[in-house]
């Protein structure tokens, strides 16, 4: 194979010109929904009412609706909860980290993952809340100042994740926005329908496309990417101290923080890829989301994954060298106890199947990667509940043991979970363009003529 | 313009405040009126005609009206759930009332025929606690799981409340006086027909005398009583062995050896709360005082699982136990019995039923070395060979030292023999029986089918039942009396020689109901309109005056003497042991009939622990106490041995028939460790068809496989089989069982240091070898809280725990813990503030049970604290790790990070949820104890160490101006356990009996090495075996 390696490969494929790049990404925008849009979104929001429905019952009987028991106090409102953050960490790596590291090839997908960043923060957010014996008194995790005198516990890993996640999400939701003010103003321009021209003049915050407001945009876009980049990493790193920061075994380890962050970037890689497959597919993005840009990601989709199956294996070591009874015995009856079942998905979801993305045939080829990446979005839901429900099923007191069998109401927020997050990615991709038209403009052919003889003068 | 200019000017100089803007000349020149106008909004008279109904629809003040209405309304409203209705105080405080400060009376228990002694705690007048009668000399203090749990009985919402008249299967409601009338007219049309009256054990005297005034008012009468499970077969044998009385009490206290054949001494059998006590003295640490238990029995039971040594045996084959071990001691012994055992040995005996040699060697052994210090007792249920084998086996060893002479037991009424029941029947059935009264019992459930006596029923012209509740009795009877309960009756009991106790009611008859004696009386003067609330009372009183009053000999007069004996709630007599005669000489020979079956498998019914015969199963708190081997609840079931379940093929679970001739009974299938091969065990109490709806349809009802003829006794049958049906059904119990094999989870608890244990030998060797291997005391990172005062603590002496079980009922009643019923035990979700953990170890056939009582353990260093994130839990200056339940939203991130696993989380509202709101009937409200909080849906919850009584105690220190002591407070668990094992108190008090416990040679932390610093001791475990390791 003939590679130039002395040229940069292009980032748009086709040779678009700049106006066919808008008009491609705004065609949803102008375009009136079709009926597969109709079919998608009556199924998403299906699966969202079952949710709501499984959430009005719970709010009016109780959580023992769900199949929480005693020693297992936590289950799949919290695996769902770290599930959703996880997904929500590929779009502020993509949009911040490598643009502060100049990826170029991040243009085409930052939007979109951006907006399924704060979408599954957004599914994430309802768990913690919901997952309460007394949702109507969750204004207590707030510190606010109140007539009983009475304060929140700071050193409650709780307590950090309420300040981790909203921070989390507060930024990406700017972030997101910031990126998005020139956008609003080409769509601004373009439309011809009044309302949406008060909406989108409204969102634009006034934008001319002026080289001032071209530069403090700039600026704005490179603080914030600053501003989120340790997000990364601090939001995840939070949650596994829920986890890390108890003393039950298999919770109760070091190698948290890394392992789920590592386990995030692959979760959230994973889901991008699911949804970006489609809606290059629907949307004619093609040219836009190459194939090339989906291959980069699975090759991070592998390295993360190897990332976490090394926490994997790491933790069986310490847990042996560590010469804990308790722990040993607990990683030994995650892989051989009541729950092998989920341990051995977790695995072979995890660290076995992603290894086919050592051959670039794979890696390149849309429906293989698409049964591989659902694999894994399969096996990081699976990884939280053998984390969370294991650890607690069998902890410390052998007469306290008890399995966890979820209801009904457990599956129905799952499903309603997922069916808001697609009710809010298909609502997206009518409403906003789904990529960035002034960002890959940018880096079209073209975009940024760069004069012989290298270094530009005045 | 110079005017103005000088007008101007002039205000200056005038200086008054001129305004910048003026709009009139008067307001720029500060007239008076412009000021006055100003203070107002509007002009004098404007508002005037302004009505706010006469306004448009929408206009802002209605807009506004409405929406703070509406705010109002939707604040309100949203509020509800706390709304526990309104508080009405007393308008005259009653004299011996002071509100917030209980009461307490002392009374008789009339859950059972031990008849203990009782101190009821009462606040407002309401009954809310029972506790035993310290100064009651059998008790003492102590009162079992169903006499605690009777509270609920008194305010079941399910109680009969009015007389009943069935009519065509059909309840009508009648007045006491229509329905006196109408049985009154038929007793006296009774002078031919028999008037039968059906009874319960008869432990009061005065009650007696009723029963023999009604007799003299309608000679036709006559009285039967019943137990279902009873010592009549023991008594029996008694007689023929020693010719008179009844078995004598024991020395529970002074015996070296006690073998236990299928005798649950510690559980079911003789006075339970006596027995521990008794038996727990005998297994002093400090006192250095061991006695050594051996059990020959076919499944595990309290006594079983506290034994050193046990045996399984078919409860067919103790007979041939008994005289193969009679045979050996007579043999090695060189003792002479009056029996002729030599053709039974025991070698082969072991042999055929793969006992361990080792164990009946010792056994033998220590029998003959201990001669006149040891007892063997058999169970009720064996026949009556076996018992007289045992008595003459006693009697060969010399043991009739070890039988008190202080007390024996008194039976004031013989329970009638199966014939006269069959007697009855058939009376019934001819027409010969005028009148049938069943007086507080439910012998349509108890007695066997193949009696007939349901169906001959119909037959009698006039059918009464006297009840607390609707029974299957009830149900097939013409009329259906409400009986006062317990607390609400007036009565006196003797059941031992040496004291009679007293009943007083603590509280009026919540409904229309009257206590059985008073119907009696109503009956007796032949006038229904004789009642009166207190015509009982002055009848009892007129007895004790003229009959038992001058039996006593008490110097003071009558009515001091009474009043005196209301207060104490007891009599002592003054009347020792009745001591029976010699042995009869002259041999027995018992072989003649008793031989284990070959073919078939042997059936033994045995009483439940807490449900008894059937009696308390509406009772929620008793229905959701765990079995203390089996750890289930709400249920019973066929417990079969490994071995039985694998050649049947059957799983935990699997729903079998168990047919005995052509009686037949579908139950599940609970592999118990620990039971004889081929053996069923079934326990009563369940499967009742018309019991309320706590108890309608949970469990199986065993009596269906009693017979009229009874077998090797009325609880043991041969000839059982099996057959698996195919369905399955789920038994709940509290905790998961495993695999004995499974290497994984083998053994943990010892491997964890959760249960620690050793030898008696290997303690008086080395009295601290527990703390030897213990781990390193950690220095803290952080300056630990000084707890310089009062700090609460609390030790468990495991040696003296039964894993009974009643304190956990004493925890449900002294905090308001909910009941939660089948389908949340089976989803893990109890709400016990204590449990007992159970523990096997060992072979499934014989495995070492280990015990411990689990509660919040107030870790100094709590990991449920640190992890709230609203600080709801938090620790207490004087060492209570505290849960505040206002500020709970129910992370459940504590319980997670509990290594204890102690707390409890209400993921309903309990209340509501059990079987329709059930718990939420006002009436139980009553039940509460006001100083716990009643906790709603998604609290945490968990032990308190009892605060509420801490600060009752701290309270009444500062009245009395003194410093608060660790003994001015015990627990509620404590003050129930009848072996004593549960110390409370101050750890920082040097000189208390508590803190020889806490810092006890043999006391050990659960899961120490997670340097939690719990505040519960556990006291170590000695088992009394020949060899120096466990």
């Amino acid at each position: 194979m003939n590679i130039d390696y002395s040229q940069e490969a292009p980032l748009i494929a086709g040779r678009l010109k700049l106006a066919q790049i808008e008009e491609l990404i705004a065609k949803p925008m102008d375009t009136r929904p079709d009926r597969k849009y109709y079919i998608a979104l009556s199924i998403s929001v299906t699966a969202l009412l079952i949710g709501a429905v499984s959430l009005g019952l719970t709010f009016y009987y109780g959580i023992g609706l769900w199949g929480n028991n005693q020693p297992v106090g936590w289950a799949f409102e919290i695996v769902n909860f770290v599930f959703w953050v996880g997904i929500g960490h590929a779009g502020t790596l993509i949009s911040a980290i490598l643009f502060l590291l100049r990826q170029k090839w991040r243009t085409g997908i930052a939007r979109f993952a951006e907006a399924m960043t704060i979408f599954a923060v957004m599914c994430a957010g309802i768990f913690p809340a919901i997952h309460t014996g007394r949702p109507w008194l969750d204004g207590y995790l707030l510190p606010y100042p109140n007539q009983h005198g009475l304060w929140v516990n700071f050193t409650s890993p709780l307590l950090w994740d309420v300040f981790a996640v909203t921070t989390y999400f507060t930024v990406s939701l700017v972030f997101w926005y910031v990126g998005l003010i020139p956008d609003f103003g080409s769509l601004r321009d373009r439309t011809t329908s009044k309302i949406k021209k008060t909406i989108y003049s409204i969102f634009s915050l006034g934008w001319r496309h002026s080289n001032r407001h071209w530069s403090h945009y700039e600026k704005a876009y490179m603080l914030l990417a600053g501003f989120a980049t340790p997000l990364v990493l601090s939001v995840h790193t939070i949650v596994s101290f829920d986890f890390a920061v108890s003393i039950i075994p298999g919770w109760h380890t070091t190698i948290f923080p890394p392992y789920f962050v590592a386990g995030a970037i692959f979760s959230g890689f994973a889901m991008v890829v699911t949804v970006l497959i489609f809606v290059r597919k629907i949307f004619d993005l093609q040219n836009i989301i190459t194939i090339d840009h989906l291959e980069k990601m699975n090759k991070v989709i592998l390295l993360t994954g190897m990332m976490v199956g090394y926490a994997y294996s790491m933790e069986f070591f310490i847990a042996w060298y560590s010469g804990v009874q308790a722990e040993s015995f607990l990683f030994l009856t995650r892989a051989f106890g009541p729950y092998a079942w989920a341990y051995w998905i977790m695995i072979s979801c995890n660290v076995l199947i992603p290894q086919l993305f050592w051959f670039r045939k794979i890696r390149r080829s849309v429906p293989l990667m698409l049964i591989i990446v659902i694999f894994v979005n399969v096996g990081m839901w699976f990884e939280r509940f053998v984390i969370t429900v294991t650890s607690l099923n069998r902890d410390f007191l052998p007469s306290s043991w008890a399995y966890f069998i979820p209801t009904l109401y457990d599956f129905g927020l799952l499903i309603g979970s997922f069916g808001l997050f697609f009710t809010l990615v298909i609502l997206f991709t009518k409403s906003l363009p789904v990529v960035s038209i002034s960002e890959v403009k940018a880096v079209a052919d073209g975009a940024q003529p760069a004069h012989h003889g290298g270094a530009h003068h005045e | 313009m110079s005017e103005q200019n000088n007008g101007l000017n002039a205000a200056n100089e005038d200086n008054t405040p001129h305004p910048n803007y003026w709009r009139s000349f008067e307001s720029l020149y500060n007239d008076p009126t412009v000021i006055e106008a100003k203070a107002h909004e509007f002009k004098a008279g404007v508002t005037d005609d302004f009505s706010p109904s006469g306004l448009s629809s929408i206009s802002r003040r209605k807009f506004i009206a409405l929406l703070g209405a509406s705010a109002a309304l939707a604040g309100t409203s949203c509020t509800d759930y706390r709304d526990k209705g309104e508080i009405v105080p007393y308008n005259v405080k009653p004299e011996e009332i002071t509100v917030g400060k209980p009461n307490y009376y002392a009374s008789t228990c009339t859950a059972c025929p031990n008849a203990c002694g009782i101190l009821i705690k009462t606040r407002e007048g309401r009954p809310i606690k029972i506790d035993g009668n310290p100064d009651h000399p059998v008790n003492k203090g102590k009162i079992c799981a169903k006499g605690q749990a009777n509270i609920l009985n008194l305010y079941d919402p399910e109680r009969v409340k009015t007389p009943q008249k069935n009519i065509d299967s059909s309840f009508t409601e009648v007045s006491w006086k229509d329905a006196d009338n109408e049985i009154i007219t038929a007793l006296g049309l009774a002078d031919k027909g028999e008037i039968a009256l059906i009874s319960h054990t008869i432990v009061s005297p005065t009650m007696l005398k009723v029963i023999e005034d009604f007799k003299t008012k309608y000679p036709t009468t006559k009285l039967y009583s019943y137990e279902l499970f009873n010592d009549s077969v023991k008594n029996s044998a008694w007689r023929k062995t020693h010719g008179s009385g009844n078995y004598p009490l024991l020395k529970w206290d002074e015996a070296k050896i006690i073998l236990s054949l299928e005798s649950d001494f510690l559980g079911t059998e003789e006075n339970k709360v006596e027995n521990s006590r008794m038996y727990s003295q005998n297994r002093d640490v400090d006192n250095k005082k061991f006695t050594r238990l051996y059990c020959a029995d076919s499944s595990l039971t309290i006594t079983g699982i506290n034994s050193d040594y046990r045996l399984r045996i078919d409860p067919a084959a103790q007979l041939e136990f008994v005289l193969s071990l009679t045979n050996e001691i007579v043999q090695k012994g060189n003792i002479t019995s009056a029996i002729n055992a030599s053709n039974y040995d025991l070698n082969s005996f072991a042999k055929k039923y793969n006992l361990d040699s080792k164990i009946l060697n010792h056994l033998v052994s220590d029998l003959i070395s201990n001669k006149g210090k040891s007892i063997i007792t058999a169970g009720n249920a064996l026949s009556e060979n076996v018992h007289i084998a045992v008595n003459l086996l006693n009697d060969a060893l010399g043991n009739k030292n070890l039988f008190r002479t202080d007390a024996s037991s008194v039976t004031l009424v013989e329970h009638s023999a199966v014939g006269e029941f069959e007697e009855l029947v058939q009376k019934m059935n001819n027409g010969s029986v005028a009148v049938i009264v069943n007086i507080d019992c439910n012998p349509v459930y108890h007695f066997a089918k193949d009696l007939g006596f349901e169906k001959a029923l119909s037959k009698v012209p006039l059918s009464v039942t006297l009840t607390e509740r609707f029974n299957e009795t009830t149900a097939v009877t013409n009329y259906t009396l409400p009986l006062s309960h317990n607390f609400e009756s007036w009565g006196d009991a003797q059941v031992r020689t040496n004291v009679i106790s007293l009943q007083q009611p603590v509280i009026s008859p919540i409904h229309k109901t009257r206590q059985k004696e008073s119907i009696f009386l109503t009956w007796i003067s032949g006038k229904s309109d004789s009642f009166t609330e207190y015509l009982y009372l002055s009848y009892l009183k007129n007895n004790w005056e003229k009959n038992i009053y001058p039996t006593l000999n008490s110097k003071i007069n009558f009515e001091k003497f009474w009043l005196g004996a209301l207060h104490d709630g007891i009599v002592e007599t003054n009347s020792s042991a009745i001591v029976s005669g010699e042995i009869n000489s002259g041999t027995f020979d018992l072989a003649k009939d008793e031989q284990r079956k070959s073919e078939g498998l042997t059936l033994i019914i045995k009483e439940n622990y807490s449900l008894g015969d059937g009696r308390f199963a509406h009772n929620g708190w008793l229905q959701e106490l765990p079995h203390p081997v089996s750890k289930a609840t709400w249920d019973n079931y066929a417990a079969l041995s490994e071995k039985t379940c694998k050649d049947f093929g059957l799983k935990d679970n699997d729903l079998i028939e168990v047919k005995v001739e052509n009686r037949k009974l579908i139950l599940p299938v609970f592999m118990q460790a620990g039971t004889a091969d081929n053996v069923i065990v079934v326990e009563s109490g369940y499967g009742r068809t018309n019991s309320g709806i706590v108890a309608t349809g949970v469990g199986f009802n065993v009596n269906s496989l009693l017979s009229a003829k009874s077998d090797l006794s009325p609880w043991i049958y041969n000839n059982a089989s099996i057959t698996k049906t195919g369905d399955k059904y789920l038994v709940a119990t509290t905790q998961e069982h495993h695999a004995f094999d499974d290497p994984l989870v083998q053994d943990l608890h010892i491997i964890r240091k959760i249960i620690q244990e050793g030898t008696v030998t290997q303690y008086l060797k080395n009295p601290s070898f527990i703390k030897e291997n213990n781990t390193e005391q950690l220095p803290s990172v952080s300056n630990p809280y000084p707890y310089n005062g009062v700090k609460w603590g609390m030790a468990i002496d495991l040696n003296k725990c039964t894993g009974c079980g009643d304190c956990i009922v004493a925890c449900d009643v002294e905090n308001n813990i909910p009941v939660v019923g089948k389908d949340q035990v089976l989803k893990s979700r109890e709400m016990q503030w204590l449990r007992i953990d159970r523990y096997y170890s060992g072979s499934p056939d014989n495995p070492k049970v280990s015990v411990q009582p689990m509660l919040c353990q107030h870790c100094d260093q709590a990991p449920c604290e640190n992890v709230c994130p609203v600080v709801a839990t938090t620790h207490s200056p004087d060492g209570l790790n505290q849960m505040t339940y206002n500020r709970c939203v129910g992370t459940r991130y504590c319980s997670n990070n509990c290594p204890y696993k102690v707390r409890r989380f209400n993921f309903y509202n309990f209340r509501d949820h059990f079987r329709d709101s059930y718990q939420e009937n006002p009436i139980l409200a009553l039940m509460h104890n006001p100083e716990v909080t009643v906790r709603s849906r998604g609290v945490m919850e968990k032990c308190t160490f009892c605060v509420q009584r801490i600060s009752e105690a701290k309270a009444d220190a500062t009245h009395q101006k003194r410093n608060l002591k660790g003994s001015d407070v015990t627990t509620a668990c404590q003050d129930s356990c009848g072996s004593n094992a549960i110390y409370f108190g101050d750890i920082n008090d040097k000189e208390s009996e508590f803190y020889k416990y806490r810092n006890h040679e043999l006391g050990y932390y659960v899961l120490e090495e997670l340097n939690v610093k719990p505040n519960v001791t556990y006291i170590a475990k000695l088992r009394n075996i020949h060899s120096e390791e466990v």
